[in-house]
């Protein structure tokens, strides 16, 4: 009986990575050749010329690699620096129409973005924000930050501000409390918030188009015309750079929140 | 959200403070009163952003080193590349106009037809400027339609030609025995064929020029189209789409679907799930076949009476910021050398704007000797078998008919 299920079980998770892995090796064969017809099992030619197009330095797509991670940081930072607060409010703080705002919050997903754009780009403009980085950084933390406060906002839900009034009677400033208290309470949320917020606008294509203008060349925008246009073996090729360069900046984070001593999480398990 | 929006207010006032330098009205007219030699001095050190559709790696490849080395060689310029087609470039410049930004971003443009058009009504170009280049008049018949209308719009001057493209079809050599040679003999070797031919759905920009042979063949020629109503153009139309519509049980899978572009037919071509495909780019199977995504067997053939061509151009937008620098990049690229460049197969295969009576004896000795490629026609045989495109107005038009007639 046990058995049975066992296998079920093991069945079960092999065929549901199976599913998420298989494309991925589809991506990584046609990463390395430029036609592979039908009724061949395997591509019949192998080539490096996409990883050659991909390195050349004329070709940008290094430098946009660069650009993307730069405001990637960039927008992970604000979004966060705006979160935690809003967060805080929202998971602790009782105040009339919290629910509401709770709701609100998530409107940026939930309109449209090109409708909201088109008309943010006409105040850019004015204000000498397109084409430039830092407008680009601003236009993304409208998809990430709902997010991001969605999250933390669940995270002091769960931590609650007890820690921190013990902290307060024993006298504790409020940064006293915010630094030793509160941030390591909240360090798992802050790392998937943060790493949620950074996908989210390394990925961002038309937001990056419009703000940026052409003068800010992210990698998806470099990603995109290539993958439209049917160019199957740099899509494959880009796609994987895309994904590793993610996934890079997940382990870093991960690395970095997570290492020396065990930050554990079993104030809210 | 009250918060971040104030937030978001306080952060924009402060970055903003600071911007904003302009350039006067004056020297952008002045700019065309200069000689060359003076346009050539104000352009030395200066950046020209080059906005121009992205999805081409070849063409790319061509732009970033052969036209970006040459021209900080030549002119001491430096080329952007900046990869966004005209439907986001025109957005671009259509809210610039609108709040009244005249530093703008875009110096130089890769443009034609519709939105040509469109930044035309919109009084998104800048010029005339045209005259203004040596190379237009030293190279080019300045008196050919082709170089002074765009899809039947008179230019006036608001674009340099830039390059020539031609609709071709593509074929397996393997798998088709007998080419067809004229509309009537493809028409019959795809109902021998069933399910082996298709074409992009319009709008894709291949498949509407499909759709457009088949009215110049099945509604007597294009010249009738050039002043005609709308009212009347989608009633002149009808044959064609019930030709089109008659045809669907021998396209692939029945005409029940069509691929959505070019891109994906082209991948059908090569999987060989249809054994033609095509491309209005006659060196496209060339080029393909040598980045392997063709076959090697691949070869193209144009229709007796003629396949469509186009122009297409260099436009500089009416708030450039290196106008001058602009001018000198489209004269460069007007030139005997970068139009013999972008000709070779090796480097992008595209068909020169100049004029082959234009040229001295050595140019043209060069000319003959280039190898085009094996699946790519002779000039020669293409120029005999072109025919002009439709007005640009009347393109949207034929895509909402194809849409009710056939693609339901």
């Amino acid at each position: 009986m046990e058995d049975r299920s066992k296998i079920l079980r093991l069945t079960l998770i092999y065929s549901l990575f199976f599913v998420l892995v298989f494309p991925l090796l589809v991506l990584a064969l046609w990463a390395f050749t430029g036609s592979w017809p039908w009724p061949g099992l395997l591509p019949q030619s192998w080539t490096l010329e996409g990883w050659k197009y991909f390195l050349n330095p004329v070709n940008g797509a290094l430098e946009a690699l660069q650009t993307s991670f730069l405001i990637g940081l960039g927008v992970t930072i604000l979004a966060l620096a705006v979160s935690i607060p809003a967060g805080k409010a929202l998971g602790v703080y009782d105040f009339p129409g919290k629910e509401f705002i709770k709701i609100f919050v998530l409107a940026p997903i939930i309109v449209p973005p090109l409708a909201v754009t088109l008309g943010i780009h006409i105040n850019f403009i004015k204000f000498g924000l397109s084409d430039s980085i830092p407008g680009v950084i601003l236009v993304h933390l409208i998809p990430t930050i709902p997010y991001s406060i969605r999250i933390l906002t669940n995270v002091f839900e769960a931590v609650g501000n007890k820690m921190e009034a013990q902290a307060q009677v024993l006298g504790a400033s409020m940064w006293q409390r915010f630094i030793h208290v509160t941030l390591p309470l909240i360090y798992p949320g802050i790392l998937s918030a943060g790493i949620m917020v950074f996908i989210v606008s390394f990925s961002q294509y038309f937001l990056t188009f419009l703000i940026g203008g052409g003068q800010v060349v992210t990698f998806p925008m470099v990603l995109f015309p290539l993958v439209n246009s049917g160019d199957r073996m740099l899509a494959a090729v880009y796609s994987l750079v895309f994904i590793g360069a993610a996934l890079f900046f997940t382990i870093i984070m991960e690395r970095l929140f997570k290492s020396g001593e065990e930050r554990s999480d079993h104030f809210y398990l | 959200m009250k918060k971040i929006s104030l937030f978001l207010l306080i952060l924009l006032l402060v970055l903003t403070v600071g911007c904003g330098n302009q350039v006067t009205e004056e020297e952008e007219t002045s700019l065309l009163d200069q000689n060359w030699e003076q346009i050539k001095k104000q352009a030395e050190g200066s950046k020209v952003n080059f906005y121009m559709w992205g999805g081409n790696r070849t063409i790319n490849h061509w732009v970033d080193t052969y036209v970006a080395s040459q021209l900080k060689e030549k002119y001491n310029v430096e080329l952007n590349r900046v990869p966004m087609g005209p439907d986001d470039y025109l957005n671009k410049l259509l809210g610039e106009k609108q709040v009244g930004k005249t530093d703008g971003s875009i110096d130089l443009l890769w443009i034609n037809g519709e939105n040509f058009k469109t930044a035309r009504e919109n009084d998104l170009l800048w010029g005339p400027f045209v005259e203004k280049l040596p190379n237009y008049e030293k190279y080019l018949d300045t008196d050919a339609d082709k170089n002074t209308t765009d899809f039947g719009e008179p230019t006036k001057g608001y674009e340099a030609p830039y390059s020539r493209a031609q609709f071709v079809f593509v074929y397996d050599q393997a798998k088709v025995e007998n080419v067809p040679q004229n509309y009537e003999e493809l028409i019959a070797w795809i109902k021998e064929h069933p399910g082996k031919f298709t074409y992009p759905a319009p709008p894709d920009f291949t498949g509407s020029a499909f759709v457009r042979h088949v009215i110049y063949r099945e509604t007597g020629g294009y010249e009738q189209y050039y002043d005609m109503t709308k009212e009347e153009v989608r009633e002149a139309i009808q044959p064609a789409m019930e030709k089109l519509a008659e045809l669907e049980p021998y396209l692939w899978r029945k005409g029940e679907t069509y691929p959505a572009t070019i891109a994906q037919m082209d991948n059908m071509f090569t999987d060989g799930e249809v054994w033609m495909s095509m491309g209005y780019d006659p060196s496209k199977a060339t080029s393909k076949i040598k980045k392997g995504n063709y076959p090697d067997t691949a070869r193209t053939f144009v229709l007796e009476k003629g396949t469509i061509s186009n122009t297409n151009f260099l436009a500089i937008p009416f708030n450039a910021t290196h106008k001058a620098a602009a001018l000198v990049a489209a004269n460069f690229l007007e030139s005997f050398e970068a139009q013999y460049s972008k000709y070779n197969p090796d480097n992008w295969g595209a068909l020169p704007v100049f004029s082959y009576d234009k040229l001295n004896q050595e140019q043209k000795s060069q000319l003959d000797e280039l190898d085009l490629g094996k699946a790519t026609l002779s000039q020669e045989t293409l120029d005999e078998h072109s025919v002009p495109e439709l007005p640009a107005d009347i393109v949207p038009i034929i895509e909402e008919e194809w849409k009710e007639v056939v693609g339901q």
